[in-house]
This record gives C-alpha cells, sequence and structure tokens, in this order.
C-alpha cells in the first residue's frame, strides 16, 4: 500500500532510489563483502554530500529539519538495494549531537561519528550482566561496548557511558590514546566491533550532555537506531519478495511456471500481507515518533516484527527459488544474510518481543 | 505512558476528535447496559430498540448518502461510530440490510425499490438476510444452481439456500439466482431477487452453530412466486450487482478492535487464571498484541487512502486475512489463558462480568470462512495484485 507522500518526501524517496540502484544491488553487496570492506565508502560520500547525515537536525540548527518519517522514505530504498552505509547510525548521531548543542556544520558531517551505545534490548541479560557498561569516572572512560555496527571505519564514537547512576554521552575521537577496536565481520559483510576504553582521557568539552539531558538524548537516539535498522529490513525483505515473485513467474516445472502453483502463491501471499502490515506499522510508529506520541513498546513491536517479517521472507524467498537459492552466485542469499545481519542487530524478534511485554504491562503488576 | 490496545493511533483531525467524544458521550448514555458485553450472540428483535435509537439519532446509516437517509460519513467518521460503540461492548446493528442490501438498492435499485425497502432498513423494522451459499455452491458461488424462471411478469424460484446468517429471523432475502443455465461464462446467468419470506412455498429451518447459538438457517424454495417489479440490475447482470459491494461496507466487520477486545479479554482471564506469570503466555500475548499494532496500523491507514480515493485492491483481502487470522489467534490465546476452564460450556464470571473463552473460541471460526475463506482471499490477492500466472 503506497504511502500518502508530500512533494519533497516523494524528492527525497526517488532520490535514494537512484542512488540506492545506481551504486548498490547485491552484486556490489557481494564485493563488498568479499573485499571485507565493510562500507561502500561511493555510496557513502554521496550520502554525505546529498546532507542527509543532518536530516532530522532542525534547520536553524544548520539541519534539513525533517522527521523520522522522511529519513525513513530513503532508508527503505538504501536497504531496498542492500546498500553497505551507516545512513541510521550517523543520522542518529548527528541528531544527538545537535541536540546536545554542537554545531551541525560541513566539518562535523565530513567525519563518521557513530553511536556506542547499547539499546534497550539488544542482548540477553546474560551478557549484560556479564560486560559492565562503560564508566566515566572524571575525564577517564573505562570500560567495554561491543556489537557496535561500523565503528571499523568511525572517525569518532559518540559513547553512552554510566555516570555513577547517571549518564553521561561522550564524543571519542577513535585515536583517543587507551581506546582500541576489535572488528568481527557478520554474514552479509557488515561488522561488528568490541569498544575497550582503557582509562580512556577525555577534554571537558569531549562531555556533551549529562544526567537527565543525556538519558533524554541517549533514549531518542536508541529510537532512532532501532527504527531505521527496522525500516532497512522493511526494504531488505521487500527486495527479498519481489525477486522471488519475479521468480517464479519464470522458472517453469512440469510444463508450467512454477507460481500456477497455489501452495506456492499463498506462500507468496503471506510474505505480501506480512509486509503490508509491516510497513504500515513501521511508518505510522515513525509518524508517532515525529509528532511525540510514540508510546517506547512500539519501537519495540517495530523491531521485533520487522525482524520476524524479514527473516520469514527470505525464509520463503530461498525456498521458492529451489536449489539455486542455495548457492552464493545467486543473488537471494544476499538478501537472506542482510535480514540475518539487520535482524541480529540492536535485538532480535525475541528481546524486543519480551520489551515490548514488559513495557505495557499495566502498572503496579506483579511480575512473576 | 499507559498501553491502551484499543487507542493506539490518535485521531489526526480535530473534527474527528470532536466527533468521537460526541459519539462517546452519546452512546454510553443511549446504550442499553444489558445489551453491552453480552459474552452470546444477540439476536435481531432483541437489537431492534438500540438500532431505533441510532436511527432516531441520524446515526444508523453513517455511510449512506444524504439524500437516502444515511450520514454521508467519511470512512474514519463510520470507523469512530464503530470504535466507541465496541469500546463500552454496546452491539452494532446487522450488516446485511444496512451495508449490503442498503447500498446495493441505492446503487442499482429502482425508485419503487428505493421507496419500499430504503426505510424499513433505516428503522430497523425489516430485517434482511443474504441468499447466496447453497449446499453445492461455496466458495464456488458462481456455480449456484437455485433457479428462478421467468414466467410472465413473475420469477417462479425452486431451490435451497443454506447457511444464511439470520435467515429464520428475516423478512425479506436478497439473493443470487440461477435465471440462465447455459449461459456462459456462469456468472452471466445469475439474477440477483428481493425475495419476501412470507411467500409462499418458502421453508426456513434453523441451523444451530458450532456456538451454540441458531445463527444460520436454510431456505427451501418450492414453485415460490417473485414479481419482476422485485428483480435488482439487469436480467443475468446480478454477478456485477453483487460485486459492487465496495471493500468499505465491510470495513467494520474486519475492524482491529474485535482482536483487540479478544486480547483483552486473555489478560483478564489471565490474571484470574495465573497464566499472567507464565512467561510463555506473555510472550505469546506480546507477539499478538504486536500484531494487533501492525494491524491497526494498516487499518487505520488504508481508511486514510480510501478516504483519498487510493484504496488499493489488495485492501480488503488483507483486512479479511490478517484480521481473521489474528482474531483467531487471539481467541485461541483466550481458551489457553483459561486453563482447564477454556472448556467449560458455562461462563466464567470474573468479578460482575461474564466470559465464555470457548464461545468465543468458536465464533471465531466464522471469520476466515464467511463472505470469501481466506484462502479465496489469497488466491485472489495472487492472481490480481501479485500478478502470478494461473
Amino acid at each position: 500500500v503506497e504511502l500518502l507522500l508530500n512533494e519533497q518526501q516523494v524528492l527525497l524517496r526517488d532520490a535514494a532510489a537512484k542512488l540506492g540502484i545506481a551504486r548498490g544491488g547485491p552484486r556490489r553487496a557481494r564485493q563488498l563483502r568479499d573485499a571485507r570492506a565493510g562500507i561502500d565508502a561511493d555510496a557513502w560520500n554521496e550520502i554525505v554530500a546529498a546532507g542527509w547525515l543532518s536530516a532530522l537536525v532542525a534547520e536553524e540548527r544548520g539541519g534539513l529539519g525533517l522527521g523520522a518519517f522522511d529519513l525513513a522514505l530513503a532508508l527503505e530504498e538504501t536497504g531496498r538495494q542492500v546498500v553497505m552505509t551507516p545512513l541510521t547510525e550517523a543520522a542518529s548521531a548527528v541528531w544527538a549531537l545537535a541536540e546536545a548543542g554542537a554545531a551541525v556544520d560541513q566539518a562535523m558531517q565530513s567525519k563518521l561519528v557513530v553511536p556506542a551505545s547499547r539499546p534497550p534490548g539488544q542482548s540477553y541479560t546474560q551478557s549484560d550482566l556479564s560486560e559492565p557498561a562503560v564508566r566515566l569516572d572524571g575525564s577517564t572512560l573505562s570500560g567495554l561496548l561491543s556489537f557496535i555496527p561500523f565503528a571499523e571505519k568511525a572517525d569518532a564514537f559518540l559513547v553512552v557511558a554510566n555516570e555513577g547512576p547517571a549518564t553521561a554521552l561522550c564524543l571519542v575521537p577513535r585515536a583517543t590514546a587507551g581506546l582500541s577496536v576489535a572488528t568481527t565481520h557478520n554474514v552479509d559483510g557488515s561488522t561488528s566491533s568490541k569498544l575497550v576504553f582503557d582509562r580512556a582521557t577525555l577534554s571537558a568539552d569531549q562531555i556533551i550532555a549529562k544526567g537527565g539531558k543525556a538519558e533524554a538524548i541517549v533514549a531518542k537516539m536508541n529510537e532512532l537506531l532501532l527504527l531505521g535498522t527496522a525500516v532497512e529490513l522493511l526494504g531488505t525483505a521487500q527486495a527479498a519478495l519481489d525477486m522471488t515473485l519475479a521468480y517464479i513467474k519464470l522458472r517453469e516445472q512440469f510444463g508450467k511456471p512454477i507460481g500456477s502453483f497455489q501452495a506456492l502463491q499463498h506462500r507468496a501471499v503471506n510474505c505480501y500481507v506480512d509486509a503490508e502490515l509491516n510497513r504500515s506499522l513501521i511508518f505510522a510508529v515513525l509518524a508517532a515518533r515525529d509528532a511525540g506520541t510514540c508510546h517506547p513498546a512500539m519501537v519495540a513491536a517495530a523491531k521485533a516484527r520487522a525482524s520476524r517479517c524479514a527473516l520469514d521472507t527470505v525464509r520463503a524467498a530461498l525456498q521458492l527459488h529451489g536449489a539455486i537459492g542455495y548457492t552464493d552466485e545467486h543473488d537471494i542469499g544476499i538478501y537472506y544474510k542482510r535480514a540475518v545481519a539487520l535482524a541480529a542487530k540492536y535485538g532480535n524478534e525475541i528481546t524486543h518481543v519480551g520489551r515490548f511485554s514488559e513495557l505495557t504491562m499495566p502498572a503496579g503488576r506483579a511480575e512473576g | 505512558m499507559n498501553w491502551d490496545n484499543t487507542t493506539l493511533f490518535s485521531d489526526d483531525n480535530p473534527a474527528d476528535r470532536a466527533f468521537r467524544e460526541e459519539v462517546r458521550e452519546w452512546v454510553g448514555a443511549n446504550c442499553p447496559k444489558d445489551l453491552c458485553h453480552r459474552p452470546l450472540r444477540i439476536d435481531p428483535p432483541e437489537l431492534k430498540p438500540w438500532h431505533r435509537k441510532l436511527y432516531e439519532r441520524g446515526w444508523i446509516a453513517p455511510h449512506w448518502p444524504k439524500q437516502a437517509g444515511g450520514m454521508g460519513a467519511t470512512l474514519t467518521q463510520q470507523i469512530i461510530l464503530f470504535e466507541e460503540m465496541s469500546r463500552i461492548g454496546a452491539p452494532t446493528p446487522y450488516p446485511h440490510g444496512l451495508n449490503f442490501i442498503g447500498p446495493l438498492i441505492i446503487d442499482a435499485g429502482t425508485p419503487e425499490q428505493k421507496a419500499k425497502h430504503l426505510p424499513g432498513i433505516l428503522t430497523g423494522d425489516i430485517t434482511w438476510c443474504q441468499g447466496y451459499s447453497e449446499p453445492g455452491s461455496g466458495s464456488d458461488l458462481v456455480s449456484l444452481t437455485s433457479r428462478a424462471v421467468l414466467d410472465g411478469d413473475t420469477f417462479v424460484l425452486n431451490g435451497h439456500k443454506t447457511w444464511t446468517t439470520n435467515g429464520h429471523f428475516a423478512d425479506w432475502m436478497f439473493a443470487l439466482l440461477r435465471t440462465d443455465p447455459a449461459a456462459k461464462p456462469r456468472h452471466a446467468g445469475i439474477t440477483m431477487l428481493l425475495i419476501d419470506l412470507k411467500s409462499p412455498g418458502v421453508t426456513v429451518r434453523p441451523i444451530q452453530t458450532i456456538r451454540g447459538d441458531s445463527e444460520f438457517a436454510e431456505e427451501t424454495f418450492v414453485d415460490v412466486r417473485v414479481p419482476k417489479q422485485n428483480m435488482l440490475g439487469e436480467l443475468n447482470g446480478g454477478w456485477a450487482v453483487a460485486n459492487k459491494l465496495l471493500g468499505s461496507e465491510r470495513f467494520t466487520t474486519g475492524h482491529p478492535r474485535n482482536a483487540a477486545v479478544l486480547l483483552n479479554k486473555a489478560r483478564q482471564v489471565a490474571e484470574y487464571s495465573g497464566a499472567i506469570r507464565d512467561p510463555a503466555f506473555l510472550h505469546r500475548l506480546a507477539v499478538l498484541e504486536i500484531d494487533l499494532l501492525a494491524f491497526s496500523a494498516f487499518y487505520r491507514h488504508a481508511a486514510n487512502l480510501h478516504g483519498h480515493r487510493k484504496a488499493p485492491l489488495s485492501m480488503a483481502p488483507v483486512i479479511k486475512i490478517a484480521g481473521g487470522e489474528l482474531g483467531q489467534k487471539a481467541s485461541e490465546l483466550l481458551v489457553d489463558a483459561a486453563g482447564p476452564l477454556g472448556a467449560s460450556a458455562d461462563d466464567i464470571t470474573i468479578g460482575n462480568t461474564a466470559v465464555n473463552p470457548a464461545a468465543d473460541l468458536f465464533e471465531m471460526r466464522r471469520v476466515t470462512v464467511g463472505s470469501g475463506t481466506v484462502e479465496i482471499q489469497r488466491n485472489i490477492i495472487a492472481k490480481r495484485v501479485l500478478n502470478l500466472p494461473s
């Protein structure tokens, strides 16, 4: 179902679609994965030049003054073309920097700043307990943060630290003494890094927000990370479904296109119905977020359902492709792997369903 | 912020918000309390006074044009009316007159047919039923064989209709009948007739449903004479008339509120039974609440597009599939929430409300079958939306 968009929104979406088609696509994603590039530098330079990093920053502060709904239109298109760029992360970080009072200028946007945050629902409680959060003690950062996407190529990190019981938000350049970055690669070619802070010393201006202000910024930044990833999942699943529909219309067995068989048709229809609901859900949550009427449970719902829907869709896509889907030469597997990586990022379906359950429990209910 | 799964996305438009307030206040003050939150179906005769109150308030036919006695309301206003009634558990009037045949008569009826039938539909004095299904024609409706043969100015009917909701309460039936057995394609030999069920030769037998009520009936026609002026649309043009029913007229039957009410009952029963402390139950509840949120978003989105005349072909089948299957899963969770009481034929009394999980479970079996099974809906999407080959 189409979205009702204004002219500016259509332009943004079309520009992102154009960029995605020109720069992205499954073949490109495979090359980057095999080269362990971690990021598509060409596509990223174009995105930076388009100014989308400051999309969420108000115009009077030097941004484009758009909503998360608008940015999502671009993210859906880049997701559809499996473009390997940190738009979700960088736009969330730039928004947070601006909220904390930083000037959003060319210099800021020419550097890749990624959030070093642990969104709620990211991991199971067990690993949260075994992994102490990063602590800010005076001007010194210690501790570690795992599973930070795009950290390998980042110029700086927006680190969410604990300062006693309070929160501090710190802008930490990659070259900071005492910070080490250990990177692993995911199935789709994306990266995940562990940041270890060993008494890394910050200057006063690197601690950009503290206390209630920092908490409010971090909560909203985390929402942006989750929603942006949900949108990328949506685009990825849609592309996998489109590719599959095209395939089953052409592929013949038993003397007929396999897409004429009802069992396969119904499987494809289930993906279509799921995608329609998901798209409505995610854009409704984005609109609620922009309007300031978004319950936190809605964000958990969006990430949970986007993860499930994408995995269900790519699973069906692979099945409907048959044996060729099991080959790395065929592009459908690229979407499968991207969906696996995005579904696991910032918390998967199970953890966000659990979070949704907690957030929707009526106050005062005894929990078991 | 408290979570309320019945008001997930607020009204965009101030006029809609004001209308909602007005409806909420009036429905709360005027709907008889003994009709609200009833665990079992309410038969049409008992609904008549409530129907008339809505008629007198001018809200009985929100989707009808003003000149036909309706409100000329937007789809959003129609949905608001439905939502505010269901908020307090108020029953909504049966759709067969107001939503199905009424709009068809407005669209295709003669001036005489309009004058004769529309007032009774609005006041609720006349109860209608839909005569489509036959023993041999369910999903393959176009194969129907009940005959109507023109004899001068009168059709003579012989045949059999079945699984008719409210058939034994109805005064009138709108029916599809075979008028040309040789027609190719088959749908070109079907005519729609308005049948007075008190006519000689009509036999009506109630059928008990799986839920235990007698919602259904079957009707036998033996040489039943129906005047030709009761034909709606053209001779052999009945299929086209029936297909003019737009998705919007079936919109409220697929409203997400139906599943929301069941999930809230499941929560209530789980607190009573202790299932609320079981993490497995909570997970299943959360998965369905998330699906409800997604379905609510789709539903809102579709209604909004409909208002902009951009409703896609897929809207009605998606609502039918997603809403129907979600409602079923919600009813299954409700039964599981009750534990051993899930098998109870009697109501469970919790505080001052009565719940009957098994009755809801059985009732929800209908939503994936009635007016086109979800399998037929999937066929429609496969062929007409995804353009998959035959």
